[in-house]
């Protein structure tokens, strides 16, 4: 350990001498496919366990196939979790950059690996995935980093989930050996006790053949019919007979009745269906060779875990050393960790936020982070976030790369952002004064100061804290919290019209767009209109229902089709499931689905905010 | 360069071990240096490439073509069944020619020389990819990708590297069109002038001190050229000046016979400034926006003589970025145009298995598939009148079947035992004393009579496989090539006229389907033995059941309904995937009583309900029970779970039974009856209506206590 610390703070100097401007491409970043994974594996555990955060990004062949399919501002934390759970069951990740990282002072060492994965089909069961979709836009956009698609494919990183492996587990047949407690089967009938003597005394015969060294040599058919026979085979060098079972309750005999041996070793083969098909017994020559037996057993089992869980085992890492997990989107990013890692995305956030947390106990965002320091302003990706803390704050972070080896020459850029996470977040670290308590000594306990950003899984413009609800207009650069309440979706208006036409359109239509109002586009095919007035938007309703007292104009729209649905349809559409390529033709689906519509759905309306710079204004594109 | 290698094996063996072929074919191949690449195509040498293929296409008597896809089933329960109807096999390969991508496309024309009695072939590997080429569009180019495709792909060495970076780019006819009217609404309407910096939008506020001080500064700038343009000669010196500027920041140009400054390395921001002062300080300037050299804009400052002339210039500036965005189209259209020149040549296109690769065609290169496969087929005749497919021919003539496994007609295999001296290199006496048709390779300048290099599912290579396979076949068929170069074209082959257009909707089940007629036959050869199987599928009296609970096994299934409808009611129970079945009644009424049977039981929960014999396999909440017509709803969903249960859930088949819903409710109230009429059917083993009055309560109590 020394020893590298020592080599790498040599490492580090050198590069930072040569290149003081800290420049990201010059870090290298360690790729990991299927020939180097098992030797990865092993060096990426302690350097978990010896961090104190662990950042990591995901690369996915796609995020969304229409444009209101992405998180947008007009998104609650339930349909903005909904959007994510159906971009994470179609795409695929390709690449999972994983980076223990501490801070010691003003110096980050981190230890980035990126791993490239592929859902190969490594066990013939139709896992980890039977198809995914990409977007060509992003491949594309991947293959200019330089990402070597071949190198994914021919060489990437399968995986199960946890819910998949155990499905798999039924269904691939391996030796495994005996770990359940066998329970005595209650009350023994006659059939039983016949069965269990008749097993012992084969037991006892074929042992002590096995033991009669002055055995003659036999014929070769002999032998052979013999085997077939007696069921007698071999396990590696040693002797092994195998015993057919038909029903659990015989395993159960079969295998108490080993007990009495002490030399022998059973073990299960599965048959499919999770039944036992029969058990082997393999025969050990001496108590020492049982031991040997039975670690080899166990190595035998590690192995073939390795093999089905894949990069599932760095997962497993990372939960079980319970460390905090820092990403920069964590909606989107853990949504696809939950699906394809740990089992499929339950239907609400709750849901979801319980079961992750089971996992992940500490999941912090820097995104979150970032909105403490800059509230009012949208920060959205990495590269600006880092070049607005170091055009307003003073938070020099060393970075120090240990993991590489001497010889990496060839810089690799793929799965930088994780780096970039992690100075990020080190920045943050330092200006928000985050006090590092020790992080050695208190384990797993955070400073109480970043406690309040532990798993907050909202999309950051629906973020619950802090922001300012006093009366600034909606239409000046500032946000606000608006209630769902005040939004009505429009659609079935002219194509091609904009959200400045529209609002003229309506200007005046009605008492309720004489006041304040705004009109956003959601997408080509569908607006939202935002009431300053809290009870306009059911007035909207009752009035496009009904067909009531209207100017010409809106008249003249709504005999061209324009429909109006209160928030309870966008969000059934996202519950339903409805992703339509564009939003009005969604709309149109709900309301076929459900008639009765407006009933049932008084629920507390939760709040979002509106933010003028972050709503999609297709004028601006 | 033009080596012509002529070197015909000398040896003759007619029977003799595969190995021995193989190892001579190497032997063979290094004296003859057959062993060049296949001509591969992406986005560098495409134009060069199309132009070749143009002059190739039109000398050829038929073109071989083969696909490589991302996938081919969305889902397992997408795969193709015996209990398919035929519409059910179209929109299975529709689902999938909607949802997958082509990856490389293999296009082969054969031309027949007749004076060396061969043919020359030429194959063509084009990478593809669905790049989003032109901006705006709002189509999102995704597609599916099938895993064990994938890996597939990757066995066979597929470079995944140069069809996504290097692959030429494609727009459907559809697309072309949508995007040209877009360009044309665009530039129609003047209030989106905007996208293209013509409109005169509203005054640039200047609210930093930095702007200001710019704009200050430009102004003067712009005023003293403007000045020095006026007073002509005498302020060239200032001009010089401008030109010799460090930066080169403006430049003075001529655009449109017209001075001009052109700007560069400006931001954004300051450009929106320049533009700003120059209409609200200069009337006879225009600020113009048009597309450099590069792919970057040029931004221009030009003097105009009067406002006519503004408005002239203003409007040829507008055409020319027109003209430009419709140019931008119309090389986005890239791989079509390839499609496009096969179809306008109406040349015999030569496939193997080739009904999915069709329908990829049409739904990539041409337009959206239609609904039904009358219509689809209809329509595809209008681009590609005439389509032979090679498997059709190899299993319809029984000289080829026998010398083709019929379990093997596999491109390859049948290449291998239909065309050996291509495949292996040797000479061989050929099908029934016909000699084999010799196949000379032609790619750019190099020639070879036993080529021989492509590697297997590469899909330039598939499709001359394909091609070689279609000409020896000919030849067997006793057709003379030479004489229909003369007479103008394979299709008028009275010798192919069984084949011709007829293509496999599924091979799986041997439905056959006539391009021409629409009409849907069964290859009686092929799938003897599957229908031998299954007796004849009557699909009305098909009931679909998912949702099941347990592992059930099909066995099972058939014990617990046989206890209701009698041991000659079910003729066989089919798997379609792990969470659902096909049930195969001997007779359409039964389908019925079924389907009221199991709304019934999952309406109730009283004893009888519970009592039932079919309430343990039809578990109530999630068993759901449908006629045919749902599974064809449920095919047609764009949707694709994995598991079929997901499916009908997601497409929204929610009633419990999924029976027409007008009818559930005509007969709501006899289901008792229809229990009197099962009781009947119990008692007596047979299906004849009769009318009881024992209750349905009754039976039940019996029948438990029976089997105690």
């Amino acid at each position: 350990m020394l020893q590298r610390r020592l080599f790498c703070t040599r490492i580090s100097k050198t590069i930072l001498q040569s290149n003081p401007g800290h420049n990201h491409s010059k870090w290298s970043v360690k790729q990991v496919t299927k020939s180097n994974f098992s030797a990865t594996l092993e060096e990426i555990s302690t350097f978990i366990s010896d961090s104190d955060f662990i950042a990591v990004s995901l690369k996915n062949t796609g995020a969304y196939s229409a444009p209101w399919q992405r998180i947008l501002p007009i998104d609650t934390a339930h349909t903005a979790y909904l959007k994510a759970k159906y971009a994470a069951e179609r795409f695929q990740v390709l690449q999972f950059a994983v980076c223990p990282f501490s801070i010691r002072g003003s110096k980050l060492i981190v230890h980035p690996y990126n791993f490239h994965l592929f859902p190969r089909d490594e066990l013939k069961i139709g896992m980890p995935s039977y198809s995914f979709s990409c977007q060509s836009s992003y491949l594309t956009s991947m293959a200019r980093q330089g990402f070597d698609f071949n190198a994914c494919i021919y060489d990437g990183i399968s995986y199960l989930s946890r819910s998949q492996e155990s499905a798999a587990i039924d269904r691939i047949g391996n030796a495994s050996h005996i770990t359940r407690k066998v329970q005595s089967p209650s009350g023994h009938t006659v059939a039983d006790s016949v069965f269990a003597e008749r097993i012992k005394s084969r037991v006892k015969h074929w042992i002590s053949s096995c033991r009669d060294t002055n055995k003659k040599p036999e014929d070769a058919l002999i032998s052979a019919l013999r085997k077939i026979v007696s069921g007698d085979e071999v396990y590696g060098s040693r002797p092994c007979l195998s015993i057919d079972v038909c029903s659990e309750r015989q395993v159960h005999l079969v295998l108490e009745t080993l007990k009495d041996f002490v030399d022998v070793i059973p073990l299960l083969t599965p048959a499919k269906g999770g039944m036992t098909m029969s058990i082997r017994v393999v025969l050990t020559s001496s108590e020492e060779d049982k031991i040997l037996l039975q670690k080899e057993l166990q190595n035998e089992e590690k192995e073939h875990n390795k093999r089905i869980r894949g990069f599932r085992e760095v997962i497993d890492l990372i939960s079980a050393s319970q460390k905090p997990v820092v990403v920069h989107n964590s909606l989107n990013d853990f949504t696809f960790v939950h699906s394809k890692f740990l089992a499929p995305l339950p239907p609400t956030l709750d849901e979801f936020k319980s079961s992750l947390c089971e996992v992940f106990p500490n999941v912090l965002d820097v995104t979150h982070l970032m909105k403490e320091i800059s509230p009012l302003k949208k920060v959205n990706n990495l590269p600006a976030s880092i070049s607005y803390l170091k055009q307003r704050f003073f938070a020099p972070v060393d970075m120090e790369i240990s993991n590489q080896a001497a010889e990496a020459t060839e810089v690799k850029t793929l799965g930088h952002d994780v780096l970039k996470i992690s100075e990020l977040f080190a920045k943050l670290y330092s200006i928000l004064k985050i006090a590092p308590k020790a992080p050695e000594a208190a384990e797993g306990h955070l400073p109480d100061a970043i406690e309040c950003y532990i798993n907050l899984f909202n999309p950051c413009f629906a973020s619950s804290h802090g922001l300012a609800d006093e009366g600034v207009s909606v239409w000046t650069d500032n946000t606000r919290k608006i209630s769902i309440k005040n939004l009505v979706f429009l659609w079935g208006f002219r194509g091609g019209t904009s959200a400045g036409q529209l609002k003229s359109l309506l200007y005046g239509s009605h008492e309720v767009f004489h006041n304040e109002f705004d009109v956003r586009l959601v997408d080509k095919s569908c607006a939202v209109v935002v009431f300053g007035n809290p009870g306009f938007s059911e007035v909207l309703l009752q009035l496009m229902d009904s067909g009531g007292i209207c100017t010409s104009t809106l008249k003249e729209m709504l005999a061209d089709g324009l429909t109006a649905a209160g928030y309870e349809a966008y969000q059934k559409v996202c519950e339903l499931g409805l992703w339509e390529a564009d939003l009005a033709s969604s709309f149109e689906r709900a309301l076929e689905e459900n008639d009765s519509f407006s009933e049932a759905h008084s629920q507390e309306l939760p709040g979002i905010c509106w933010n003028n710079d972050e709503m999609i204004n297709l004028d601006d594109l | 360069m033009k080596k012509q290698c002529m070197l015909k094996p000398l040896i003759q063996i007619s029977h003799a071990p595969i190995t021995s072929f193989a190892s001579r074919r190497r032997a063979l191949s290094s004296s003859s240096s057959s062993s060049f690449a296949l001509k591969n195509v992406t986005k560098s040498n495409f134009e060069s490439a199309l132009n070749d293929l143009r002059g190739l296409v039109r000398d050829a008597d038929f073109v071989a073509v083969d696909l490589e896809m991302t996938g081919v089933t969305s889902a397992p329960w997408r795969d193709s069944f015996d209990f398919d109807r035929y519409d059910i096999r179209y929109l299975k390969v529709k689902d999938s020619a909607e949802k997958f991508a082509v990856v490389q496309f293999g296009i082969c024309p054969f031309r027949w020389d007749s004076h060396k009695k061969s043919f020359l072939a030429h194959p063509h590997n084009f990478y593809i990819f669905p790049r989003q080429e032109i901006p705006g569009s709002n189509q999102s180019c995704e597609f599916l990708c099938q895993t064990a495709s994938l890996d597939f792909l990757a066995k066979y060495q597929f470079d995944f590297n140069v069809c996504i970076r290097e692959g030429v780019s494609y727009l459907s006819r559809s697309q072309e069109e949508e995007a040209l009217e877009r360009i044309s609404s665009t530039f129609m309407d003047e209030s989106s002038d905007s996208v293209y910096g013509l409109r005169e939008d509203a005054e640039f506020p200047l609210v930093r001190m930095a702007d200001v001080l710019f704009a200050e500064r430009m102004k003067n700038t712009i005023r003293e050229w403007h000045a020095s343009l006026l007073s002509k000669g005498s302020s060239s010196s200032e001009i010089k000046q401008m030109s010799t500027d460090p930066n080169q920041r403006f430049q003075m140009v001529f655009f449109k016979t017209r001075p001009a400054l052109a700007l560069s390395g400006f931001t954004s921001r300051q450009l929106r400034v320049i533009k700003s002062v120059t209409k609200k300080h200069f009337k006879d300037l225009a600020y113009v926006r048009v597309a450099g050299e590069a792919t970057s804009p040029q931004q221009l400052i030009v003097y105009t003589d009067s406002n006519d002339d503004k408005d002239l210039l203003m409007k040829e500036v507008k055409e020319d970025l027109r003209k430009e965005a419709e140019i931008k189209v119309k090389s986005a259209v890239g791989f079509r145009h390839v499609i496009d020149l096969l179809s306008s040549e109406r040349k015999l296109i030569v496939g193997h298995n080739c009904f999915l690769d069709m329908a990829h065609i049409y739904s990539k290169f041409i337009g959206t598939l239609p609904l039904t496969a009358e219509d689809y087929v209809s329509s595809i005749q209008k681009y590609f009148p005439c389509i032979i497919d090679t498997k059709i021919l190899l299993n319809a003539n029984g000289v080829f079947q026998q010398r083709v496994n019929k379990s093997s007609t596999s491109l390859s295999r049948a290449f291998v035992s239909i065309c050996p001296q291509i495949a292996l290199g040797v000479k061989t006496s050929g099908l029934a004393d016909r000699p084999c048709v010799e196949v000379e390779v032609q790619v750019d300048e190099k020639r070879s009579l036993n080529w021989n290099s492509g590697a297997k599912h590469e899909a330039g290579y598939d499709a001359f496989m394909t091609g070689c396979i279609f000409a020896q076949a000919c030849n067997h068929l006793g057709i003379d090539f030479t004489l229909h170069v003369l007479a103008g074209g394979l299709p008028k082959e009275t010798k192919l006229q069984n084949y011709i257009n007829r293509l496999y909707l599924s091979w799986v089940s041997g439905d056959i389907i006539d391009l021409s007629t629409g009409k849907c036959t069964t290859d009686t050869s092929a799938s003897s033995n599957l229908k031998s199987r299954y007796q004849e599928i009557s699909f009305p009296s098909i009931v679909l059941l998912w949702g099941l609970t347990s592992k059930l096994k099909a066995r099972e299934i058939k014990a617990c309904i046989v206890k209701v409808f009698g041991p000659n009611s079910i003729s066989s129970v089919y798997h379609l995937d792990e969470s659902a079945v096909f049930i195969q009644f001997s007779k359409p009424e039964l389908v019925s009583k079924f389907l009221e049977i199991k709304e019934t039981l999952s309406r109730n929960s009283d004893p009888i309900s519970v009592l039932h014999p079919l309430s343990d396999m039809l578990n109530a909440n999630c068993t759901h029970a449908a006629n045919y017509d749902v599974y064809h709803q449920i095919c047609s969903s764009p949707i694709s779970k994995k598991l079929f249960a997901d499916q009908a859930e997601a497409v929204g088949i929610k009633h419990k039974t999924a029976s027409s819903r007008a009818e559930g409710k005509k007969k709501g109230n006899q289901v008792n009856r229809v229990f009197d009429e099962v009781v009947d059917d119990m008692m007596s083993s047979s299906y004849g209506y009769s009318e009881t009055d024992r209750s349905a309560d009754s039976f039940y109590i019996d029948e438990a206590l029976a089997s105690k």
